[in-house]
């Protein structure tokens, strides 16, 4: 739209036609203080903490609701309005109790900044406050109603912004009060949203009840362990007797890909890592068969003796590796380079989620076609196949929602059930599950009689969207997925997203945690490059996959396998005494299933204890940052380091570290004046660290960058703490012919997780299962 | 005429010593005083080892709001909080202080604590022989620092 000029405080400023008043001076900055506006939602105009002087209008106007138009001129920042602000603070505060020292909110709560601002210290109102006893509503919110201001915001994001609508307002005028419309609790998604939105502590929560205050902890923000779309989630820490410790999880860093957005897992799941079940000492089995505590050293040169050993008598090809879903890229991608040149086999796989190969292998000699998580808020219309993304993918289902509030956005659902998201669609299809591929083949012009008027006007429909983005879900697989992006690359300008159930799936399939995929996605009969990379030990043949091994085990023919991360017993339901015969050795948090057949277990740190970077599904590379510290675990990337040492191989050739740069050992130093390192400080605040350390992320960054061209990104935006684009390959890529890939089972196992669970690590979040339990309460109450 | 100025003088001098030899002691007799304080008097506004009050039912004044924690400088009051409940009640609001250590190897005295302080619950008393060869002996926890309770403690009765 055309710009207008307007005039406010004397400043001349420019904003296009439309905008509303409080963002165009926003964005001049000038700052307009308000309560009840908050941008992406609708206008309310509740607090009247915005007015304005608006030339030739009688009466002070709201900034919120005033679109700005040429040749106005506006006062911001007079006596009068001054006046006008402090006393709708007084009269915010005339039932608002003063218990700010024990309120959770106190330290960031906006009612009190404000009120330092306009110094609405003193009050003209001498009745008694109105008190009431503070409500639990779920297991995760608690309402404190004395303290709500009634701006609405709660209900407005429960409503608009998640399609909840569990929040509603009763009464009227000075007697409203925010209630649930659920009687006396939440019949709710659990996000958490209208906590992170209450600007005072009306809302609060239960993780973070009366635990600290904001400013005792330190805020690191990191990305989400849990789902495929990578959320940045800031972790409030305090340290504790042994390490630094996770007090609460919410969204006060709004800088990530997410935005305003943080779902339930987000926010509250963090707590697996405070799990009293938490190992934090190696286990060895011991001659009666029992797993008993041991040090890192014993374990270690325990375990590499035996791996070293099994390598030398039976071959690498009697050893298999199986790697994790929430590691980092750089884990994933040593855990491959681990097995591939130390172990000297290609038995190595993950759990996988979604069918990256094919769609990678779809892609080839594609550029810029796959989509990244921001485009879903922005595409005109998005075609979305299988998967439910307000269950397994919130923070796309937000983005999906938001684009048609704010852009009205058509959304096309085909599904087999009858999915939330079908709500905001503009059409939804219902097929049935074994139907998926016959549908991508029907898109692309076969005619089939199962697909009747309905499914012919949508690809009708469809064929006139010039800038289609199409999301599927892991329903697709194979031929579905080749024959749905052939399709789609028929139409102009279409792009794709795939999705994948955890933090990194994509990233560890990008790095190569396939059997017959090097990273990314380079077969291992052609590997080019990689194989004068990987040393003499590196297999030719394609090894196992991950059902495969099992079997192999089951069958007494599996020497050693080396799980990180993973909990395949569980998820495949492996018979215990299938792994009887092999050596088993076990990286992970608990003691889970798989670990309980272990030989040895090794503690490790989660991803929040880490640093390192993750790719979530679309490919967006974002930074992980070490949040939380434990006491007695380590990280994967030690762990197989220190591994691939006790089995006597070069470190260096594993991890390129410590080349070129020399750091200053000393000569600024001055550990007798005690000072500090000053050149090491710099470097780090740089982030020119010279990977001195074998255990350094970074290193094998430079090498998966130089490696897998796809991979080529912004370090600087990277460390800055933005997300980057990664494509799933590269042009060159399309010089690769992927031979036999269609008789490849696909192994794809989908984790079927739903809002509040998250595999394995969800068993071990007490708050996850809480909120679990009481919604499969509140369903059975309803059912009968 | 020296001599004589000299001997004046010296006399002069001499006389307020021996008159202050018969007035009474000015100096405090610390540490072999009487009573508890070993002869040491102070104001009253003295700052010694802080005391933690108790409210008119017994309870603890302290709600474990962290504003004594954020105004120290020496960085020396650690506290964990906790929540009330029913069965158990400690302070009168919604939460109290689980943990409340003071750190006197850091403190400094310098009271913005005690300013701080929203509820009146941390003050300045005037414990102040605190001298110690154990530093780990000058972390002081939540139960050394609380006021003894009332002589007949009041549980709170809440209306039935």
């Amino acid at each position: 739209m055309a710009d207008v000029t307007l005039t406010v405080d004397g400043k001349k400023i420019t904003a296009p036609a439309g905008t509303l008043l409080i963002d165009a001076c926003r964005k001049a900055g000038i700052e307009i203080p308000a309560f009840c506006y908050y941008p992406g939602l609708s206008l309310q105009a509740a607090c009247r903490m915005c007015v304005v002087r608006i030339e030739k209008i009688p009466k002070l106007q709201t900034a919120c609701t005033t679109p700005v138009a040429e040749g106005m001129i506006v006062a911001t920042d007079t006596d009068e309005i001054k006046q006008s602000r402090k006393a709708m603070l007084q009269l915010v505060l005339a039932n608002h109790p003063l218990d700010c020292p024990v309120c959770d909110a106190g330290g960031e709560c906006e009612l009190q900044d404000m009120t330092f601002k306009y110094g609405a210290a003193d009050s003209n109102f001498v009745d008694v406050k109105n008190h009431r006893e503070e409500q639990q509503w779920s297991p995760v919110v608690y309402f404190d109603r004395p303290r709500c201001i009634l701006c609405y915001r709660c209900v407005r994001v429960c409503g608009e912004g998640m399609d909840v609508w569990a929040l509603g307002v009763q009464n009227r005028g000075v007697s409203s009060v925010i209630a649930p419309n659920g009687g006396d609790h939440l019949d709710c998604e659990e996000c958490g949203m209208c906590i992170d939105i209450c600007p005072v502590g009306a809302l609060t929560s239960d993780t973070y009840r009366y635990k600290t205050r904001p400013w005792e902890m330190t805020h690191v923000s990191t990305i989400c362990t849990h789902c495929g779309d990578g959320c940045k989630t800031t972790l409030g820490l305090r340290s504790s007797s042994d390490g630094m410790e996770i007090i609460r999880g919410d969204n006060r860093d709004k800088s990530g890909i997410n935005g305003d957005f943080l779902c339930v897992k987000g926010r509250y799941a963090f707590d697996f890592a405070n799990h009293k079940d938490r190992l934090t000492q190696p286990l060895l089995r011991n001659a009666e068969g029992k797993l008993v505590p041991a040090s890192w050293e014993e374990a270690l040169t325990f375990a590499g003796q035996r791996l070293h050993e099994i390598r030398d008598t039976r071959g690498g090809e009697q050893i298999g590796v199986i790697g994790s879903n929430r590691a980092t890229n750089e884990e994933s991608y040593l855990l491959q380079k681990f097995a591939r040149s130390v172990l000297g086999t290609n038995n190595i796989d993950h759990h996988r989620t979604a069918d990256y190969v094919s769609f990678a292998k779809a892609l080839a000699g594609q550029e810029q076609r796959a989509a990244s998580l921001r485009e879903a808020e922005t595409a005109p219309a998005i075609l979305l196949i299988g998967g439910d993304p307000t269950e397994q993918h919130p923070m796309l289902a937000w983005n999906l929602r938001t684009n048609v509030r704010h852009n009205r956005a058509r959304i096309y659902v085909v599904n087999h059930q009858e999915i939330k998201l079908r709500r905001q669609a503009t059409s939804f299809l219902k097929i049935s599950a074994e139907n998926y591929s016959a549908f991508t083949r029907f898109l692309a012009g076969e005619e089939n009689s199962i697909f009747g008027a309905e499914a012919t006007a949508l690809r009708e429909t469809l064929a006139t969207e010039p800038n289609l983005l199409v999301i599927f879900g892991s329903e697709l697989r194979g031929a579905a997925i080749e024959a749905l992006v052939r399709y789609g690359l028929s139409l102009p300008d279409t792009k794709f997203a795939c999705l994948g159930d955890y933090v990194n799936s994509r990233g560890a399939a990008d790095m190569g945690l396939y059997p017959d995929m090097l990273p990314g996605y380079v077969p291992v009969q052609q590997p080019g490059a990689f194989a004068t990379e990987y040393g003499e030990r590196f297999p030719a043949a394609p090894g196992l996959d991950l059902p495969s091994m099992l079997d192999v085990a089951a069958r007494g023919n599996l020497a050693a396998l080396y799980v990180v991360g993973s909990n395949p017993v569980h998820r495949y339901g492996v018979a215990a005494a299938s792994l009887k015969n092999t050596f088993l050795i076990v990286q992970d948090m608990f003691l889970t299933e798989t670990a309980l057949l272990a030989d040895v277990v090794l503690p490790i740190a989660n991803l929040y204890e880490k640093a390192g970077t993750v790719t979530n599904t679309y490919g967006d590379l974002q930074l992980v940052r070490k949040a939380a510290d434990r006491a007695g675990v380590r990280t994967d990337l030690e762990l197989i380091v220190r591994l691939a040492d006790t089995m006597g191989a070069d470190v260096h050739a594993l991890v390129p570290f410590g080349q070129g740069t020399r750091a200053d050992m000393g000569q600024s130093r001055g550990a007798q004046s005690g000072e500090a390192d000053r050149h090491a400080v710099w470097l780090a605040a740089q982030n020119l660290e010279p990977k001195l350390s074998p255990f350094d992320p970074s290193a094998l960054l430079d090498e998966i960058q130089r490696l897998i061209p796809s991979y080529s990104f912004s370090r600087l935006e990277l460390f800055a703490g933005n997300d980057q684009h990664v494509q799933a390959t590269s042009k060159n890529n399309a010089l690769v012919q992927i031979s036999n890939l269609s008789q490849r089972p696909d192994g794809v196992l989908p984790s079927m997780d739903t809002l509040f669970t998250s595999g394995t690590m969800g068993r071990y979040s007490s708050k996850l299962t809480e909120v679990h339990d009481s919604r499969n309460k509140e369903i059975l109450v309803a059912a009968n | 005429m020296s001599i004589v100025r000299d001997i004046a003088s010296v006399a002069k001098g001499m006389s307020i010593t021996f008159k202050e030899m018969f007035e009474p002691t000015q100096v405090e007799n610390y540490p072999d005083g009487p009573g508890p304080m070993h002869g040491a008097q102070f104001e009253e506004r003295f700052r010694g080892q802080h005391v933690l009050q108790r409210d008119e039912n017994g309870l603890e004044k302290c709600v474990a709001c962290f504003l004594c924690a954020a105004a120290c400088p020496a960085n020396c009051i650690y506290i964990e909080a906790a929540e009330n409940t029913a069965e158990q009640r400690i302070s009168s609001a919604e939460r109290y202080a689980k943990v409340y250590n003071i750190d006197y190897n850091r403190c400094i005295f310098c009271g913005y604590c005690v300013e701080a302080c929203p509820t009146d619950a941390i003050t300045h008393g005037h414990g102040f022989e605190l001298a110690s060869l154990n530093a780990t002996s000058l972390v002081m926890r939540k139960e050394q620092l609380l006021t003894a309770m009332p002589a007949q403690p009041t549980t709170p009765t809440l209306p039935k």
